[in-house]
């Protein structure tokens, strides 16, 4: 497994890689915004944890562009946002997002967002 | 200065301009009836003019008013909404911070309370190694407690970012008020604040340390309820 982590927070890429770490996923790579993000994706990358809000390119945007590939389209997207209102919500779903974490979160929930997520990423 | 005193300032020059104009209108009835004439600098027509010139005055006075109460009137609907949730959001980075401090300091006292009675397994002539085992888990625990508590950084940055952006709205309606009186004023001319705003694609002004339970029920919700794309 492979983990593209995007965030434009330095602190939040530590704390996801370092959650990510603790239950047992440690190959990942890191981006600042999905214009880096789109650039750092490969085929080798199994699963997305994205931002919403990031400069040059956002998440839902980076997920949009993401599907529009076709080694992204089917690729787990895992979205850890502060934004929570159902609209937000609702939109990153429409961009192609698998589900949804809303900051600050608990180790404890990252692991049930990415179990849940797990069979599709190793599809 | 507050938006309660900027208030009061204006009412107060209201005021005065009105004491102006009624002056002014005394001034015109005592005067004898004459059609104004064109002012130049260079004519000199004499006091017989004066009210000519005055009520012009008065007419400029009374469409600075007119602008004032429009000025007021557009400050008051946007300004005193956006500055008092703008105030809740500093509130709440200080509350914020404040709680993952807490947090942190309350981890780091169990995490050294941790590596006490792991000292004390070490000096038991037979230590326990599950006992010493369980303790370790639970001091990785800790350490990982206090890094998570760190995510309010993120948070607090994006309310801040609000609030910076909100400021420097402000900055540029008083910039605005400022050539509402003087279209040659050169107030702003070198600083233009729209370029100090943080970019709105990076922080969300809702964005808060607060309920996240709460929050994460209603998307776990919503993800139920409509079907995600299939991955």
């Amino acid at each position: 497994m492979k983990f593209l982590v995007v965030d434009d927070s330095a602190t939040m890429r530590r704390i996801v890689v370092n959650s990510l770490q603790r239950i047992g996923f440690t190959n990942t790579v890191e981006a600042g915004d999905g214009q880096e993000a789109l650039a750092r994706f490969d085929a080798s990358v199994t699963f997305v944890i994205t931002d919403w809000n990031m400069p040059n390119m956002s998440g839902t945007d980076f997920t949009r562009a993401l599907r529009a590939r076709p080694d992204g389209a089917t690729v787990p997207v895992l979205m850890v946002t502060a934004r929570s209102v159902k609209e937000d919500i609702l939109t990153a779903m429409e961009a192609g997002v698998n589900n949804y974490i809303v900051k600050p979160f608990t180790p404890q929930v990252l692991k049930e967002k990415i179990d849940a997520l797990l069979p599709a990423a190793a599809a | 200065m507050s938006i309660h005193r900027t208030q009061e300032v204006l009412y107060e020059t209201e005021a005065a301009l009105r004491l102006v104009d009624h002056g002014l209108h005394g001034l015109r009835d005592d005067a004898p009836d004459i059609e104004p004439a064109p002012f130049t600098p260079t004519h000199r027509g004499g006091l017989s003019e004066l009210p000519a010139i005055l009520e012009r005055a008065n007419a400029q006075i009374l469409g600075v008013l007119s602008r004032l109460r429009e000025t007021r009137a557009a400050i008051e609907s946007t300004a005193l909404e956006k500055l008092a949730s703008t105030h809740e959001k500093i509130r709440e980075v200080t509350s914020a911070t404040e709680d993952a401090a807490i947090n942190i300091m309350d981890a780091c006292d169990r995490a050294s309370q941790m590596v006490d009675e792991l000292d004390c397994i070490d000096a038991e002539p037979t230590p326990d190694r599950e006992r010493a085992l369980v303790v370790r888990g639970g001091l990785r625990d800790e350490l990982f407690l206090m890094m998570g508590a760190l995510q309010f950084q993120d948070i607090t940055s994006q309310q801040l970012a609000h609030a910076s952006a909100v400021l420097v709205e402000m900055e540029t309606r008083l910039i605005d008020v400022a050539r509402l009186f003087d279209a040659n004023a050169d107030v702003g001319e070198q600083h233009h604040p729209e370029h100090d705003a943080p970019d709105a694609q990076t922080y969300d002004p809702n964005a808060t340390t607060r309920d996240p339970e709460a929050r994460q029920a209603l998307a776990d919700e919503i993800f139920t309820a409509v079907r995600a794309p299939a991955a």
